[in-house]
């Protein structure tokens, strides 16, 4: 019944095995421990779950594990680099862009794959690009501006 | 920013920050223990019911269940947080008799994981009786409406009154009266992280449990109440929570199922709600329906208020007694009534329990006032800025028989804005911009929930290396009290912030703290952790000056891990050096402080309130009724600022969550069921709705709280329904006393101002 | 000119205020007395509700006009 299923995480290839009814959320925090990407919902709705899948922004509770066999996908654990924190990384913290935390792994993602498809958005676009992630404490501004500073350059090292 | 003071008013990270944007804040949602199981609650679908049979027998035999329990399995008490009033103790959580709302939790699973729990709950058999059930408050008081709890006549659960001076006269003496009704409806707090608990039960009798909590202590203490089990027997961590907002401070149907069913097996069981039954069966704010009665001088002096309030209990008494309180006593601010009077009634529905939400009464009150409050200037041709000066309150105000307020930057806040309002200039057509006051509490005095203990408690350790570890049940909800609390820590003791590491929220190794709820941390548990720091301090300071052999007239005091004289800062040494002698003459003990604090003879409600003005600018589309927010401007005071990062991120987050409650926010219910239970429904602010935000800081001194502090997450939860509702009135005259105000109610007034111009 | 309540100490001094005190102290003492003059408790909590005006206290401050006026 379970089916193997081949996939790349933060730069790791992983075989695991898995029911068909997987989603690919459980595989990344319960086969895989890595527990940075959250649940908040059960109809894709909150973004917490949001991976990059493929160079894409996901809700990775949105995807039956076995639909991502063969794909690249980067959590949240694969944004710094060592101990190098990822630009974004280091805006969030300067901007406070993050309270109780929950949502802020699924923001990270979404604002990372929109940087990625484009390096210079506008505040509109930014937005935009977030609009799919809820957050119920920090009212959106400070992430905003958190994602601004990076697409000022003011994190200059690549994004 | 520039700040006096070394660490405190400071722009810092905050101090969970690098674990929350790597994901390794480790939060309930995340706690997996060897040996565990997966739980699941079966909730009641009907609204009112006996319980007639349970018949767990398929369930317990379906392959991987371990364990079926229901009310029988439990002691049989009731939760209650009024511990003083046990007749509000109305709530067993696993229901034995009888069903009050539709989510009512009637037994729960544990099985070896969550697909195999949530296949065992239709293998349960419930029996019930259906009963007639009654959802509105105006119905459920009639003499033939069913009685959801024993002994409780016409389902008026609690009343509550307040009253000085002598109204009736008061309003004969009024050259304008204006009477006006209001609805304010339910809110869903919608934390991230749904209510979740690993509980595990030891073969040695003790109980540990992992919990998304706003109150460790208190949950710890119900779990006692409930489960007939010594309170130190029990140790309840909160680790990282995602969000509380008043919904997490009571035994929940996550925490008591999993203990129940962890005590049968003697092993871990974790329960998670799903998204819906937080939506269905987790406690939200409370509706209410309001009367205002408001009194006045031509020239804008109140001299009365009447304020009546009906509240939607819901199926338990929860907080909601307190909410009904609160509501009244904030009916009278932030305004000097030399009469006032408030009556709230509090009854019992067969719908979700109705109970506190960032807030606690406070944004229903304030929408309904400031509401009304423009109406009357409007009447009185006042401008509304002028009114509110007239009567605002002032420092060292007394409210009679309630509270003593002692800052209070009102006014300057409402020269800011009126400031503010001044810039924006002559706005485009169909644009607006409505004001909204506010007062509100930093952290309650009322102790219904009989705690013997302070209300707040810390401990400081200054171990051989000089790093310090601080202990404090204060809870971290995402309001960054960890951070707060450090930084305090850091600047009365006189070293940096990043040499301070806090544990919180612990029951097994923290002092117990009343938790994050009314806004209390920084200022109560603020003055608790500076006590402790000062308590080490002092210590440390007499070894420093049995090293440093002073002149006995001089002081000394640590800034930035230096111990110098207080005139003389450059004289001194190390604090490292002092903290290692220290050490060694105090026979290798580590240095500990202890602090704590309980407010005495500060009145009924609270030490210190802090006040606000806050001006949101609407652009409304006359062809659908639906309005942009476009900018939502607030002046505030709450003291000294401690942590100036975590104040902007409550204020914008609670205009996130106030502009919500205004805007879009609601619980449809058709005969008890909520008909919104899910994310992809309930209507939100998400980032393209937020309007620009600004933020214009006051300066004031509370003399009550730690280095002048006094709260700010929560008071910043009033106005901005109140203040949108005001731009809606100045941007196309139409009025809307209940909320949320939908495009389809602007729309609707429209036509209607259309028709009777004609 | 004073009013006093029939089931506690408190004392008005009009007939209109001691029927607001018996509405909103809500008790049961006070509701039973009320109920116990043919009145519905019920019915007078709710007009304060739908209504503006104190329609519910007029008709029960007549009857405390008659019933628990007091010469000083």
């Amino acid at each position: 019944m379970k089916q193997e299923l081949k996939l790349t995480v933060n730069g790791q290839p992983y075989e695991v095995y898995v029911k068909p009814k997987t989603l690919l959320v459980q595989v990344l925090r319960d086969h895989l421990g890595l527990t940075g990407t959250k649940r908040g919902c059960s109809d894709s709705s909150c973004g917490a779950c949001t991976v990059m899948l493929n160079g894409m922004a996901v809700k990775s509770c949105s995807i039956l594990a076995l639909q991502a066999d063969g794909a690249d996908i980067v959590t949240v654990e694969g944004l710094a680099r060592g101990t190098e924190l990822h630009p974004l990384q280091k805006a969030f913290l300067d901007h406070g862009a993050y309270q109780c935390g929950f949502c802020t792994s699924g923001m990270l993602m979404a604002s990372r794959s929109l940087l990625e498809e484009n390096p210079k958005p506008t505040k509109e676009q930014i937005k935009e690009g977030i609009d799919g992630n809820i957050c119920r404490c920090t009212g959106y501004n400070s992430i905003i501006r958190a994602v601004t500073a990076v697409v000022k350059g003011e994190y200059k090292e690549e994004k | 920013m520039s700040s006096k003071y070394s660490v405190i008013g400071h722009r810092v990270h905050n101090v969970d920050g690098t674990e929350k944007v790597t994901g390794a804040a480790r939060y309930t949602f995340d706690v997996v223990l060897p040996n565990m199981l997966y739980g699941k609650v079966l909730r009641s679908s009907h609204p009112h019911a006996k319980i007639l049979k349970i018949d767990t027998s398929k369930a317990e035999k379906l392959i991987g269940v371990k364990a079926v329990v229901t009310g029988k399995d439990t002691p049989g008490h009731k939760q209650g947080i009024w511990r003083r009033f046990p007749e509000l103790c109305d709530e067993e959580i696993l229901c034995r008799k009888k069903v009050r709302y539709i989510g009512d939790p009637v037994a729960a699973v544990a099985a070896v994981d969550e697909d195999t729990a949530e296949e065992a709950l239709d293998l349960i058999e419930v029996e019930y009786e259906p009963l007639p059930a009654v959802f509105d408050p105006l119905e459920a008081i009639k003499e033939d409406a069913p009685q959801i709890h024993d002994g409780v006549e016409l389902n008026i659960n609690v009343t509550r009154h307040i009253e000085w001076g002598d109204v009736d006269e008061a309003f004969k003496k009024c050259d304008h009266i204006r009477e006006d009704q209001f609805k304010c409806p339910s809110q869903a707090h919608v934390c991230m992280e749904t209510h979740d608990a690993v509980a595990d039960f030891g073969y040695n009798g003790k109980l540990t449990v992992w919990t998304s909590s706003q109150s460790s202590y208190y949950i710890q203490r119900l779990f006692a109440d409930m489960l007939d089990m010594s309170e130190s027997d029990i140790r309840v961590m909160n680790r990282h929570t995602g969000g509380g907002f008043g919904s997490k401070f009571e035994l929940d149907s996550a925490q008591f199922p999993a203990a129940i069913l962890s005590m049968k097996l003697h092993r871990p069981v974790k329960i998670v709600l799903t998204r819906e039954e937080e939506f269905i069966a987790t406690k939200r704010r409370t509706p209410m329906y309001y009367y205002l009665k408001l009194g006045a001088k031509k020239d804008g002096t109140l001299l009365a208020k009447e304020a009546r309030a009906i509240t939607e209990g819901g199926a338990y008494t929860a907080m909601g007694a307190t909410a009904l309180y609160l509501t009244g006593f904030f009916s009278s601010f932030p305004y000097k009534y030399p009469n006032y009077r408030y009556d709230g009634y509090r009854v019992y529905t067969n719908t979700a329990p109705t109970s506190a939400m960032r807030g606690f009464g406070a944004p229903q009150s304030t929408f309904v006032g400031e509401s009304q409050l423009d109406m009357m200037a409007e009447d009185l041709g006042i401008d509304p800025i002028e009114i509110r000066r007239k009567n605002g309150m002032t420092p060292d105000y007394v409210v009679p028989g309630q509270a003593f307020i002692q800052s209070c930057g009102l006014h300057q806040c409402l020269d800011k804005i009126e400031d503010h309002i001044k810039e924006r200039g002559k706005l485009p057509p169909n644009h607006g911009i409505g004001i909204a006051a506010y007062g509100f509490m930093s952290g309650g005095i009322f102790n219904w929930f009989n705690t013997p203990y302070a209300f707040s408690a810390a401990l400081v350790r200054i171990n051989v290396d000089g790093k310090v570890d601080l202990y404090t049940g204060a809870c971290d909800i995402g309001q960054g009290s960890n951070t707060t609390l450090s930084m305090i820590c850091a600047e009365e003791l006189g070293v940096r912030l990043e040499d301070v590491r806090i544990f919180s929220g612990d029951t097994g190794i923290c002092p117990p703290d009343l938790g994050a709820w009314g806004s209390r941390e920084t200022l109560m548990n603020g003055n608790a952790v500076k006590r402790a720091a000062a308590d080490a301090k002092r210590q440390l300071l007499e070894f420093a000056a049995a090293k440093m052999g002073p002149n006995i007239v001089y002081d000394l005091d640590i800034k930035d891990r230096f111990v110098h004289l207080v005139d003389r800062p450059e004289r001194g040494i190390s604090y490292f050096d002092v903290v290692k002698e220290a050490i060694r003459g105090k026979d290798g003990n580590a240095i500990i402080g202890r602090g704590y604090y309980t407010p005495h003879r500060k009145g009924m409600i609270s030490p210190a309130y802090s006040f606000g003005v806050q001006a949101a600018e609407v652009a409304v589309d006359t062809e659908t009724g639906k309005y942009k927010l476009v900018n939502v401007t607030t002046a505030h005071e709450s003291g000294t600022v401690i942590n100036p990062v975590g104040i902007e991120g409550q204020l914008e987050g609670a205009i996130m969550m106030a502009g919500g409650y205004g805007f879009c926010e609601d619980q449809p219910m058709d005969e008890g069921k909520i008909l919104n239970p899910s994310i992809a429904d309930y209507k939100l602010i998400r980032s393209l709705d937020m309007p620009e935000t600004e933020i214009l800081e006051i300066d004031t001194y509370e003399p009550e709280g730690p280095f002048g502090a006094k709260e700010a997450g929560e008071g910043l939860t009033n106005p901005t329904a109140g203040a949108i509702g005001n731009a809606i009135y100045k941007a196309v005259g139409v009025r809307i006393n209940d909320l949320p105000i939908t495009p389809e109610k602007v729309l609707r007034a429209l036509k209607e101002k259309q028709k009777k111009k004609k | 000119m004073s009013y006093k309540c029939p089931v506690c100490i408190k004392v008005s001094n009009s007939a209109p205020d001691l029927a607001r005190h018996m509405i909103g102290r809500g008790d049961k003492v006070h509701r039973d007395w009320v109920n116990s003059k043919g009145f519905k408790y019920s019915e007078l909590l709710a007009l304060q509700f739908k209504s503006f005006g104190g329609e519910g206290y007029k008709a029960l401050a007549e009857l405390l006009e008659k019933e628990t006026k007091v010469k000083d």
